[in-house]
């Protein structure tokens, strides 16, 4: 196994355990959030989320150029990191106000579908924005290509990326750990949560926006397409599983880790890119779930159906 | 009952429109309930009954009158845990992987410090009114596996865990068969009497209000009556029923004898206890009042 020859030598060793630690880190958070995802059918605000990046990275792209592109506001910079999560964040608080006109002009799904195209068509002109700003400056333009950004390039990742994404990732699960009680009330029952005085706006927001910090943070290891499986399959298989909160969490943790583990070792040993590896991996999981007799209200492999089928139209269309 | 005691619901001069409408919701309702009294609020769909319990949750502002619920506004008495609610059971979601015992935690622990265990006391209590409503032969199995009998219980459960003042149960009795429905009232009159508790009941069907009620107002749009079951009348059903609502009457025959009127094919028939029948119908010359 070509994986066992990369950890056993000390130069490749180097080039395959930061990725494993980032993708470890990535999954652990995806998964126990993915619980929450699946149970409250917000698949498709992960999709959404996720899409909403390329509107971040475009702005990232002119920021950049226009600075004349200092060596700190590259790609994969914190700099990127951060104006990605900003500008998903606000898409995320952007759909939760959405979210919350209930019965209003707008609903739910199109409003986060509104919000999805809007901003990967906003992405796709800010890029070419900031490679036209650059021809015109003569500097080069640090454009990333397209398949990384939709597939993702985890093998790329160096020892500050995996640091990036296991400190966001104990700060998003420290922060979920804090509001457990009430998030538990507010996924179970939102309308009951309300009326027992629970701030359901703040709650709704706050899943939002840890979703949003999630959602980039799993895209540098699964693209933008993809991202949003790591979002969901993890949860969706546990609950197949069991109906146990505490045993429902674990499982997705375990699952999700084993997909990261045997994902990268399909693509070290087959030199294929990690991402579709670790999603592909994750969705047999799923499937073997299934083989369970069922259980669980049939909500997760519904929920995942439809946000998969609309990302995936929507993802595509635009290049 | 002691003259100082406020009255656990006060109600004057009600009327709400939600905003951009062109209809009042609610117009000019008056209602009090005292403190330990058991009120059924009976209407048709569309009748304002759900705009009224928001308002008395504190959920929905901006009306005109005043609204007091045990002498405080509705937002300060929902802050306070004065109100426990029983919403409608389709509302929760089932695919959520907890126990009974878990969910009758949610409400009394949501505000405990999160660094903390939950502390012992509000374990016993979770404990006694699991026990009290009947819900402890089940307490540890997912609410995924329950029957909506035994849900009902863990969310009345969940809302008896707040030791609340009032307990308000919104259209209780739906989608629950008759010996379950009967269960239910019997439920309702023990946590009555071992609990002194105020307890409103909200509803379209006749029999979740006539089972356990000591006093019952009838709302569409305005308040029809508000009395004792025994003095619902068929006109004042008739009225209610009939009120902007799509083709449902409601008329008087004994229970054991068919009924005498003709219903269209199609519509569907309720009979309670009192002898009154209400049959809603679709037929189109009906339908042509409710513009709704």
């Amino acid at each position: 196994m070509k994986i066992i020859e990369w950890l056993s030598d000390e130069m490749t060793r180097q080039l395959i355990l930061p990725p494993m630690v980032a993708g470890l880190g990535v999954v652990l958070l995806c998964a126990v959030l993915s619980v929450l995802v699946v149970v409250k059918r917000m698949a498709f605000v992960g999709q959404g989320v996720a899409h909403s990046a390329f509107g971040g990275i475009g702005l990232a792209s002119v920021i950049s150029v226009l600075l004349s592109a200092p060596a700190w506001a590259g790609h994969g910079s914190v700099f990127e990191l951060v104006v990605v999560v900003a500008f998903c964040v606000l898409t995320a608080l952007g759909m939760a106000s959405v979210a919350e006109r209930r019965g209003g002009a707008v609903q739910v799904d199109t409003g986060i579908g509104l919000f999805l195209v809007a901003s990967m068509a906003l992405g796709a002109l800010l890029v070419e924005a900031a490679r036209q700003i650059a021809s015109a400056k003569g500097i080069p333009a640090a454009t990333q290509p397209w398949e990384s950004l939709l597939f993702g390039s985890i093998l790329n990742a160096s020892w500050s990326d995996a640091l990036a994404a296991l400190s966001i990732g104990s700060l998003v699960l420290l922060t979920l750990f804090l509001l457990r009680r009430g998030m538990l009330f507010y996924v179970t029952d939102e309308s009951a949560a309300e009326a027992f005085g629970l701030p359901v706006k703040l709650y709704r927001t706050a899943l939002m926006v840890l979703l949003a910090i999630a959602t980039v943070v799993a895209m540098r290891l699964t693209g933008v397409v993809l991202s949003s499986a790591l979002l969901v399959l993890p949860g969706a298989a546990a609950l197949k599983l069991s109906r146990r909160l505490g045993v429902v969490m674990l499982l997705a943790c375990v699952l999700g880790v084993l997909g990261v583990l045997l994902g990268l070792t399909l693509s070290v040993q087959f030199n294929v890119q990690a991402g579709p590896c670790v999603v592909l991996v994750l969705t047999a999981f799923f499937g073997l779930s299934l083989l369970k007799p069922a259980r669980i209200a049939p909500t997760a492999p519904t929920a995942l159906a439809a946000s998969g089928a609309a990302g995936e139209s929507q993802a595509i269309s635009p290049r | 009952m002691p003259a100082p005691q406020p009255p656990a619901v006060e109600i004057a001069d009600l009327s709400f429109r939600y905003s951009g409408a062109e209809q009042f919701a609610l117009e000019g309702v008056a209602l009090s309930v005292n403190q330990g009294e058991r009120l059924g609020i009976l209407g048709p769909n569309g009748g304002g009954k759900s705009t009224l319990l928001k308002i008395i949750l504190g959920l929905v502002t901006g009306y005109q009158g005043t609204v007091k619920v045990m002498g405080l506004p509705p937002t300060q008495a929902r802050r306070t845990g004065l109100i426990g609610y029983v919403p409608q059971r389709a509302e929760v979601e089932t695919g959520m992987p907890v126990s009974v015992r878990t969910l009758a935690g949610l409400a009394a622990s949501w505000k405990l410090n999160p660094l903390l265990p939950v502390p012992a006391r509000v374990r016993t209590n979770v404990q006694r009114v699991l026990d009290l409503v009947g819900a402890s032969a089940f307490a540890d199995k997912p609410i995924g596996a329950l029957s909506g009998g035994q849900l009902q219980r863990a969310m009345i459960a969940r809302a008896l865990a707040c030791e609340p003042k009032i307990l308000i149960l919104d259209e209780p009795t739906v989608g629950i068969d008759a010996p379950g429905q009967a269960k239910f009232a019997e439920l309702l009159t023990t946590l009555h009497r071992e609990l002194k508790i105020t307890i409103l009941t909200v509803s379209h069907d006749l029999r979740a209000i006539a089972a356990g009620s000591d006093r019952v107002a009838c709302l569409a749009r305005r308040l029809h009556f508000h009395d004792s079951p025994n003095g619902l009348t068929p006109a004042v059903l008739s009225e209610l029923f009939s009120h902007e609502l799509v083709g449902m009457h409601v008329h008087v025959h004994s229970s054991s004898e068919p009924c005498p009127l003709d219903h269209p094919a199609g519509a569907s028939t309720t009979s309670v206890q009192l002898g009154i029948s209400a049959s809603r119908t679709t037929k189109p010359a009906d339908a042509e009042g409710g513009g709704a």
